[in-house]
């Protein structure tokens, strides 16, 4: 309980921060969306006749930009590539930083097991992402419904369901990776380093039909917007490949970080 | 009645001739990839010691303190602590450790007394007031962040934090580095005293002097292989004293070539080398010529070891 409490705390103020931003992210965007809506569907005719690709770089695809939702649903891909690096961060620093900022060798010859100190860890991380999530729902409906003459908490909902899985599994990506690495200093970097290429994949494929078969390979396929909006249902075969790793990753975490010597 | 006192008495000093080691450490080895960190390394600390255990730096005293914390975990050997595998009830045994480490490095944005606190939540005891004890031998300010401390500050807060929760065995890596002189003497009486009380004490240093003062035995290590295992008293028996003498005319180049000197060097009117014996009669020898100067000092530990060295040779 009182790694819990001590990780709580260190993390307080990044977590605000993230929330303030992710909060600004959503108002000025809903606020171009205000200047947006009065031109109506011509908004929507001009994107159309822009290249595939870069409707592929920005996100917008076959979003109705016209509606409230359809332009929160571009929107969402950049919530999600926020929450996703705030959770792959704190995945990777939470674990890392006692042996980076040489705190291990107090940390680790108190009378508790490693296992016990991960499990603190992982559950401050938890709670942490979640308010991530809960801050970004929040803010959200509050924004978006501003704009909608429909309840729109149903569709904010899902897609933030589909984001908690993302920040879950980029999480354990992080927690992974730096229970792996021999050398703290590099968890942080090697696990951005992962999700940026996961992120490029799933633009590329975006971009480019013929690689479709790859969107298994990067999570950022498995909760799309789109598909999230139009089917309101998750995936079964996404989910179950989402469960999958989330699983292997944290076994990963603890098998590793109790076997390996800690760097000091 | 008069009977049974007998035998409890007698029991009780069987017992305390039955020496209870509280760290037996039998053919440890540590390798990192290649490198190497220890290579056999064997020996037990006795219950109420104090026990110092002395190499220079690199040597392996950190990798073996380490691996008895379950830091890392040693290739090949085990070690006990209180008679359980450090590693398998690694949790259980460090209850009763107070471990300082060699390099202080606390969360920074922490103050002290948040620190102490924070370090006593892992034991079911109650701290507070052994805290402010401590604080107070020590001359530590409890209020200011750790950031802002000096490295003899942190040394301070390292201490406080190893003893607060009353440990059966302290265990320190280096510890008097950064403590002036003053603060050093009160850590040592507080050292001395919590071993009054029969608490255990692994003690590693470069020092030399430092662990003389102190210890009852000591363990020489060096480049990762333990050297020896000796008693203090019988260290200093062996211990040599470094001579250097310059002298006004020139003298017969083996006038101090006697028995008990060693590494004789004379170089013009400099005459320096290593002398084990009697001292009187080194100082008879000395008085009979005409000098300019003298010297006399304790060899170093790199002394000690060549001395070692030439011995297991």
């Amino acid at each position: 309980m009182n790694v819990f409490i001590r990780e709580m705390k260190s993390n307080r103020k990044s977590l605000i921060i993230w929330c303030i931003g992710i909060f600004l992210l959503i108002a000025s965007s809903m606020g171009k969306y205000a200047g947006l809506s009065a031109s109506g569907q011509s908004m929507n005719e001009l994107l159309a006749q822009m290249p595939k690709s870069f409707q592929a770089i920005m996100g917008i695809g076959t979003f109705d930009l016209s509606t409230p939702i359809g332009y929160y649903g571009v929107l969402f891909a950049y919530l999600v590539v926020m929450a996703t690096i705030h959770a792959t961060m704190l995945g990777a620093n939470i674990i890392s930083k006692e042996e980076r900022e040489k705190t291990a060798e107090f940390l680790f010859a108190k009378p508790v097991s490693r296992n016990r100190i991960i499990t603190s860890k992982l559950l401050a991380s938890f709670v942490n992402i979640l308010i991530f999530n809960f801050v970004t729902l929040i803010s959200s409906n509050f924004l978006v419904q501003n704009y909608s003459s429909q309840a729109i908490i149903g569709d904010i909902t899902i897609l933030m369901g589909g984001m908690f899985i993302l920040q879950l599994m980029f999480l354990f990506i992080g927690t992974a990776i730096a229970a792996i690495s021999k050398n703290p200093k590099t968890a942080p970097s090697l696990s951005t380093g992962t999700l940026l290429i996961t992120f490029m994949l799933s633009v590329a494929i975006d971009m480019n039909s013929r690689i479709e078969k790859l969107k298994y390979l990067t999570p950022f396929k498995y909760y799309d917007a789109k598909i999230l909006l139009f089917d309101r249902n998750f995936d079964a075969v996404y989910l179950i490949q989402s469960a999958v790793i989330i699983s292997v990753l944290f076994r990963i975490t603890y098998v590793f970080y109790k076997k390996r010597d800690l760097y000091i | 009645m008069q009977k049974i006192i007998l035998i409890e008495i007698g029991n009780w000093s069987e017992k305390e001739n039955l020496n209870v080691n509280v760290i037996e450490i039998k053919n440890l080895t540590k390798y990192y990839g290649k490198a190497r960190g220890i290579t056999d390394v064997s020996f037990n600390v006795e219950e109420g010691e104090i026990f110092g255990f002395i190499g220079p730096n690199g040597a392996g005293k950190s990798t073996t303190i380490r691996t008895l914390l379950s830091l890392i975990y040693p290739t090949s050997g085990s070690a006990k602590i209180f008679g359980k595998d450090c590693i398998k009830y690694g949790p259980e045994v460090k209850k009763e450790i107070g471990y300082l480490p060699s390099e202080i490095f606390y969360y920074d944005k922490m103050k002290v007394i948040d620190l102490l606190k924070y370090s006593a939540s892992f034991y079911k005891k109650e701290s507070i007031k052994r805290i402010h004890e401590l604080a107070e031998i020590m001359n530590l300010d409890l209020n200011k962040k750790i950031d802002d401390l000096s490295l003899g500050n942190k040394k301070k807060v390292g201490i406080v934090q190893g003893l607060l929760h009353e440990p059966k065995l302290i265990i320190l890596d280096e510890p008097t580095s950064g403590l002036d002189p003053l603060m050093q003497q009160k850590f040592f009486d507080l050292l001395l005293a919590e071993n009054k009380k029969g608490v255990t004490i692994l003690f590693s240093s470069h020092i030399l002097s430092e662990v003389q003062r102190l210890c009852n035995r000591v363990a020489i290590i060096k480049e990762g292989r333990i050297v020896k295992v000796e008693k203090i008293s019988t260290l200093k028996e062996t211990n040599h004293k470094k001579f250097k003498i310059e002298i006004g005319a020139e003298l017969e180049k083996n006038y101090f070539n006697i028995a008990g000197v060693s590494d004789l060097v004379v170089k013009d009117k400099m005459i320096s080398f290593l002398y084990r014996g009697n001292i009187n009669s080194i100082i008879k020898k000395v008085s009979e010529i005409e000098l300019i100067n003298l010297w006399v000092e304790e060899p170093n530990l790199e002394e000690i070891f060549m001395h070692y060295y030439e011995k297991e040779a």
